[in-house]
Parts: structure tokens; sequence; C-alpha cells
């Protein structure tokens, strides 16, 4: 059934301002195969993928198509050649229905003249592919997995013969799933090529021919995937044991009392899904305590639970000994919670507003700041000049807005801010993403600091950086908390495979960090 | 590259540049017409702005902008679009003019004065929260509520003299009307028309700017305003600080429904008191930038222009063109405010090309056009 190359990539390489998402990658589809493409968030995959589906042009390197070089100028250019791509956010208009929608942008000479022939191809389109779906509902009447079908209906109405599906799994329900692959095995069987864009293992293993890893932006490697096994592939997306040490900081500090304790934490998510589920975790004085994740894996909400920003639905979290469970974020940070939220610009900053009302945001209303309501500017020119300083901020023009000021600086003005307000420990989110490598040094030297006389719980997409700060890390799941290693017991391997949802999970569970009561 | 911060240079010329445009384009259309541009400005000059007598006028119609325009601006602030200042205005009015005729004649006029502008502020700021309170706690788009809301302050308060013999109405005039108000509760003038509501005005505008910019209250507003999310992280409570403005914006606008009957109309006289100065203060506050001290000149400033139309016609320019001209006058200042904020920058697009967006922050405004 295999037979020759279908999509060849060469030493493709595509740059954002200066710094490349992929570097000479290389990539081959065969005709008639699955092949799953992984790699961690920033790996370089939906760069890649929105390559090969016309989205943007490389800056060096080839695609060809069986065997002849190609050079797509548009999603419909490359819709033309056959290459089609279901993005994990659908693109469709809600109001219309699913015939609607596959036509839509179609041109004239390409589609039946009448929504009627267009209706029935496509119900002969889902009976022949078992992609069920009434070709008359409108969108907004479809279930997610429903939707998903009417997009690779479009696909394959526009006769695409190499579909990308991105992540095709995240918005489904196992049930959907099976289905799905159903679907996808009946298209392989007829000749169609499909590449899986995932982060799962256990998906990944189960349906693939072949499975390519892409790491930070290059090859991680290609094999066969009935001749591998997922700690292999887990160790090409996150590197082998032996890269990633433990950075020599200080030697251990003594370990205090607990700042930091969450018991059986559970909260929705935006659509009312559970988006951590019965998280139990505790920091202690003296410790580093890192959370290991691919995104979207519940991090967020227990970032946001923490800091107050969402009520839990159960469980309770105490800061310094304070039950702090549902108490909103000004409690909270007077119980002494220091937070670097993920989002630097909207939510740590005001991106609009200068950088000495930044850096007050959280002390505007106390003396020296202000008194009874009325603001002090040199008190608070002070403490910006101050905290400038020490933090080394810089970039900064008197009134202008903090959006203009880079990354790094944006991230040590946080870090001045938060770590000047009197606190117990320091919950620090994706602290180093995006920065160059001085300031990313400079952010995690001082968060090891804070280790000196507090607590500190940080999360991190980069298994590496987790991996060389923290003196615990734990790995999230769909919501859990499904391992928790020491540092003198840390195994990448292990780590890997929790984080793709496979493996044992809660190995090595260390009870001292998780507080059972 | 967005700009970050203002120079005077920029301040301050791109105004008087606009200013310079504006009048060079208006005169080669005063000339097409058949009139003398020369002639035509300086009647335009004489009738707002030469002399006492002219300053006092365009004072007089600029105080209710002022507060009106004030309204807004506080609002635009927190990014809350008030388009109820009409509603809120008639509310004030309504309000002001019950006190002026329900208390004794014969109460102090300091006394009967501040008691109609707190009834009235009261008024206005309890009308607005009709809209607030939805938005607070159902998100529900002011812009819609607050303009509905104009039309049912509207309906009211001419029913009150149309359509029924209240309170209001003064049953011994022909034509309906509103029960003249007693001495005591008009406003002392300063000159002519110009009466102590310019005081008034320009106390809370310069209030107004304290509050917003030297007060932690007015830190939350500005925090809010560029970044509700970035506020709640910080412990703010949207919900409360969004009644709190529209209550504020309102019970602004109602001041200058307060000023307007009690020193001008001197009665509830429904069609005097709809001459859309209520939206017209949102043209205020978009041109000042929300800023309560811009506020002033540029009431002044629109007023300016007002006042000289009726003069321009006197002396036998068409109706028509003496709109255009300030229409002309009053955008191109406007467009030219504009690029003091905003830069232009040339980008060439690629259909094929489009990467992630740079990171610009909300309020970082970058044009760029396609060529």
């Amino acid at each position: 059934m295999i037979e020759a190359t279908h999509l060849e990539v060469r030493n493709l390489t595509k740059s954002f301002y200066g710094v490349p998402a992929i570097d000479s990658v290389n990539f081959d589809l065969r005709r008639g195969e699955i092949h799953g493409l992984l790699g961690e968030n920033g790996a370089g995959k939906s760069t890649l993928c929105s390559v090969l589906s016309g989205l943007y042009r490389p800056d060096s390197g080839t695609v060809s198509l069986g065997g002849t070089p190609v050079h797509f100028r548009s999603p419909l250019d490359a819709s033309n050649h056959g290459v089609g791509m279901v993005y994990q956010h659908f693109r469709l208009v809600e109001s219309f229905t699913v015939a609607q929608n596959i036509v839509l942008g179609m041109h004239k000479k390409q589609r039946p003249r009448t929504i009627r022939q267009v209706e029935s191809m496509v119900a002969d389109l889902a009976e022949e592919f078992g992609l069920h779906v009434d070709p008359t509902a409108s969108i907004w009447q479809l279930s997610v997995g429903e939707q998903q079908r009417v997009e690779i209906l479009k696909q394959l109405f526009r006769g695409a013969e190499i579909l990308i599906l991105d992540e095709p799994t995240a918005v489904l329900a196992a049930q959907e799933t099976d289905r799905l692959f159903e679907a996808v095995s009946t298209m392989v069987a007829k000749g169609h090529s499909v590449v899986l864009v995932s982060h799962k293992m256990a998906e990944t293993m189960e349906y693939t021919d072949r499975i390519t890893v892409l790491r930070r932006g290059v090859n991680g490697g290609s094999v066969t995937t009935a001749d591998t096994t997922p700690a292999e592939v887990a160790r090409m997306m996150f590197g082998d044991s032996k890269a990633a040490e433990r950075t020599n900081y200080d030697a251990a500090v003594e370990v205090g009392d607990p700042v930091l304790s969450l018991t059986g934490v559970s909260v929705e998510g935006d659509h009312g899904l559970m988006a951590v589920d019965d998280a139990t975790l505790m920091v202690r004085r003296g410790q580093v305590v890192g959370v290991a994740g691919v995104a979207g894996n519940g991090q967020r909400e227990l970032q946001e639970v923490i800091a107050g920003l969402r009520t839990p639905t159960s469980g309770t979290i105490e800061i310094a000994g304070t039950n702090c469970t549902g108490a909103g974020p000004k409690k909270t940070a007077q119980a002494g919670l220091a937070y670097v939220p993920e989002d630097r610009l909207g939510v740590g900053l005001a991106p609009g507003l200068p950088l000495e009302h930044n850096i007050v945001l959280k002390s505007y209303d106390r003396s020296p700041h202000s008194r009874r309501g009325v603001l002090s500017d040199s008190e608070i020119e002070k403490t910006m000049n101050r905290l400038i300083d020490s933090f080394d901020v810089r970039g900064n023009r008197r009134g202008m807005r903090v959006s203009l000021m880079s990354g790094g600086n944006l991230q040590k003005a946080i870090l001045a801010r938060e770590l000047n307000e009197d606190h117990q420990v320091l919950l620090a989110a994706a602290p180093t993403r995006g920065l160059d490598m001085a300031a990313a040094e400079a952010v995690r030297s001082h968060i090891i600091d804070e280790r000196a006389t507090r607590g500190v719980l940080v999360f991190s997409e980069d298994l590496d950086e987790i991996v060389k700060m923290s003196d615990v890390v734990l790995v999230m799941f769909k919501g859990r908390i499904v391992g928790s290693f020491t540092s003198d017991e840390l195994d990448l391997d292990q780590i890997g495979l929790l984080m793709t949802g496979s493996g044992t999970p809660d190995t090595a569970t260390d009870t001292s960090t998780r507080a059972r009561s | 590259m967005p700009r970050g911060v203002t120079g005077p240079t920029v301040r301050f010329g791109v105004p008087v540049g606009a200013l310079a445009f504006a009048l060079l384009l208006g005169a080669i259309i005063l000339a097409i017409a058949g009139n003398d541009p020369i002639e035509a400005y300086r009647t335009m000059f004489d009738a707002s702005l030469n002399g006492w007598k002219s300053q006092s006028r365009t004072l007089a119609l600029a105080t209710p902008l002022i507060l009106t325009g004030l309204a807004a601006a506080v609002a635009f602030q927190m990014r809350v679009y008030n388009i109820g200042g009409e509603g809120q205005l008639y509310l004030g009015a309504i309000g002001a003019s019950w006190v002026g005729l329900a208390l004794p004649a014969t109460t102090p006029a300091p006394l009967m004065l501040s008691a109609m502008l707190i009834v009235g502020a009261l008024a206005g700021a309890c009308w607005a929260l009709l809209a607030a309170i939805p938005k607070a706690f159902f998100n529900a788009d002011e812009i819609i509520t607050t303009l509905m809301l104009n039309f049912i302050a509207l309906s009211v308060m001419n029913w009150l003299i149309f359509g029924s013999r209240s309170f209001w109405r003064d049953p011994r005039r022909p034509v309906p009307g509103g029960k003249r108000l007693p001495e005591n509760a008009v406003m002392p003038s300063i000159s002519g028309r110009l009466h102590i509501g310019i005081i008034i005005a320009i106390v809370a505008a310069v209030f107004l700017w304290w509050l917003l910019r030297k007060t932690s209250w007015g830190f939350q507003i500005r925090t809010i305003g560029d970044s509700p999310r970035a506020a709640s992280y910080a412990g703010m409570s949207v919900r409360v600080k969004t009644m709190a403005v529209l209550a504020l914006s309102g019970a602004l606008a109602a001041i200058a429904g307060v000023s307007e009957v009690s020193g001008v109309t001197k009665g509830l006289e429904p069609i005097a008191l709809t001459t859309n100065i209520g939206f017209t203060g949102i043209i205020v506050a978009v041109v000042a930038r929300s800023n309560p001290l811009g506020v002033v000149p540029v009431s002044i400033f629109l007023a300016a222009i007002a006042t000289s139309g009726s003069r321009l016609q006197s002396i036998g320019i068409n109706v028509e063109v003496v709109l255009l001209l300030q229409g002309l006058i009053f955008l191109t200042v406007t467009a030219g405010e504009f690029f003091v904020t905003n830069s232009l920058s040339l980008a060439r697009t690629d259909a094929a090309e489009t990467g992630p967006p740079p990171a610009t922050g909300n309020g970082a405004t970058e044009i760029e056009a396609a060529v």
C-alpha cells in the first residue's frame, strides 16, 4: 500500500524577526501513510504545517509534490495542488450550512452550479469516508466532532490528497476520536496521505505508520512506528537524560515550613470542563518546585486559582498558613503570594501605561505611594528608580508606554514589582519564554535567589529549564498532577512519557511534596 | 513605530498646522462660491473671539459643552462608552427645575442653586446607572443602552411639558412651556448670556483632571481603561468601577442640564434644551483625547466655530457654504490630532506573508498603508 514519496521537504527554514522557527527541516510523506508529527510547543510543528498549507513562504528550502518542486503562494494555491489543512480551531461560518461552508471561497468554475448539487456531492463524500454529517444543517447546530468532519469534508471536496490534521483530537471525546481515526484509515486506504500533528503519545503510537519529531525548530529524528517505543520517541522530543543536568546553583538550602499548599483543588475551565482535577501539592521554604507539562493541560487555570483569579470548585489553598481559597487576588497577594503571570503585557502589565504606573500596580494605594487616596508622584518615582537600578531594567523613558520595552526588560520590571512586595512564595509562569539568553539567565538567577528565604513554584513548557532550576519536578497532564520527582531521582524519559500521557502515572511519588491530610 | 512620547513641537505644531491647512482649503471654497475669504475669516474672528462681547457669547455656548465633554471623557478613560449624555442632561434639567419650582421662592440663592445642582446631578447619575448595572452584571453593551435611554428621557421631558398637566408645565401659557424659575433659582449672569455655569464647568474640569491623575481612584480607572485583565490581576474591582464611572459621567452631563435650565432657559423648555449638546460632548471628548483639561479649549474652539456661523450668513454667505466651512475646520483639526498619537508607516504587503503580528499591546496603534 505504501508507495513512493508523496510530499518531500528539504532543508526548509523559516524565521520570524530573525529567529528561526524551523531551521533546515527535512520531512517526507509517502503516499497512503499516516505520518505523525510530534514536538513540544514551539518546536516548529505549526510553522512547518503553515508552510505546507501555503500560509507562510519559506526563507529557503524546497517543498516537492510527487517529485516536482512547488511554491505555494496562498492556502488556495496549496489547496489547488491537493494539500489541505484542518486547523485545531475551526474556520467555519456559524450561521451557514455545511454545504455553504464547504464551497465558501471556491471559484465559480470549480464548484457545482446549485447548492443542491453540492449537498448531494457532500452526502456522497460523507458516505464514502464515513464522515457522517447532514449537509443542510447549520454549523451552530453541530457538535464539535461534526464540525471537524465538515472541515475534513471541505478539504476532500476540494480534492485534497494530502491532509494535515492539526491536533485533531484535542477537542474530541474518546468515542469521537475512534470515529475520526476510522475515517482517516478509509482515507489512506483510498490513497490519501495524512499528516497527524500531535503531542499525545498514545494515539500517535497507535495510528501512525511513521513518526517525525521536531525539537526546537530542527529535526529530532524520524522512525517507523512499528519499530519504536514511546520511550524512544519521548527522548527524541525532550532530549536525553544526559543533556539536561541540574545547574549547579548554591548547595541545597535547608527546607523549611510550607509556604504554599494545595489540597484536592479542582477548577473549572472557561468552557465548563474540569481544567484542574484534584491537584495536591506543597512548596516549602527553600524549595523550587517546577511544574512540567505540555501547554493546555490545566497549568493556566492552576496558576489562576492559586493567584485568586479563579475560585476552585473544591479543595483548599493555603499560603504561609493563611487559607486563601477563593479569597481574590488582593487578599492572596497580601497573604504572601508574588505572581509573575504567563501573559506579560495585558495581565502582568498594563501595556499602554508608563513604567512608573506599572511598577506600583499593586502598591499604589498604600503608603508611601499614596496617602488618603492621593498619589505621591515623587515617592512613586523614587520606588521606580530604585527598582530600575536593582533589577537592571533598561529602555524606559519618562511617560513612555511599557509595551515599547523589550520582553526581557518587561519581565524584569514585573519581577522587580512582585519581589519588592512582602511575600513568602513566588509563583512564576513561563518566566523566560521569548527572552534572549542574557535576560533569561538574569530572570532565572532572581528566581533561584528567592529559594534562600522563600519558596518558588515555577511553570514552564521548557523541560530543560524546569530540570535545571527545580528541587522537585511535578508533571501535569489533562489537569492532573501525574508525577512527582525530587532532583536526585529525576528520570527524564519517564517525565517525557508522563507529559505526553503515557507511562505509569504517579510513579516515584515523593510523599514529602504531596500533602495528605 | 508608534509614538510613545509626544514632544511639544508635535503637540502644538500639528493642531496649528491643521488649522492653517483648513483655512487655506476653506479660502479656496469661499473663492469658488464667489465670496471674499479674507472678509469671511475676519467676520468669523470678530463674531467669536474679538472683543469681550463675542468672547462671552462663545464662552456661554461652551459652558454645557465642557460639561458633556467631561462626562464623555471620564467614561472614555475607562473605555466605557457613554452615549447617553443627551438623556442624562435632560434628567439634570428635569431634576433641577423641580427643585427650583418646589422650594419656596424665597430660599437664598446659594442654597437653592446648590440643591438644584445636587438633585440634578443625582437624577443624571441614576439615569446612567440604569445602563451601568446591566453592564456591570450582565455585560450589556452600554453603547446601546445609554443611547436608547436618550429617547426615553426625551419622551419623558416632552410628556411633562406637552403631554400632561405636570408640575413643570405653566398652565397659563397658550403654547405649552415650563413654569419660569424664581429669581433665586437662576444662575447669576457674568455678562450677557454668560453665567456662573462656566466657572462650575472649569472647576469640574480641573477637579476631574486631579481625580484621574493624582488619586488612587483615578489610578484604578486608568488601569482598567488600559487593560481590564491587568486590573483584575492587581486586585481591582472592574464591576464596581464601571458603575461608579458611569454614575459620575451621568452626573456631569446632568450638571450641563442644570446649567442650561437655570442659566439659559430659566424653566424646563424641551425645544431649547434639545440642541444635541450631549452628543456634541462625545465629539469634544474624542478630540480632547479624554483629557479633562483638553476638553475646555476644544469646547471653546467648537463654540467659536458655531457662534460665527450666523454672522457669516448675515454678510451674504450661503448657509451651505457656512456649514461646509465649519465642518471643514473641525474635521481637519480633528484629523490632525490623530497624527499626534499615531504615526504613518508604509509597509509592503505580501499575500502569502502573514507572519505573527508584532507584539504591540492595545493602545499602541500603528497605521499601515499598503503600497
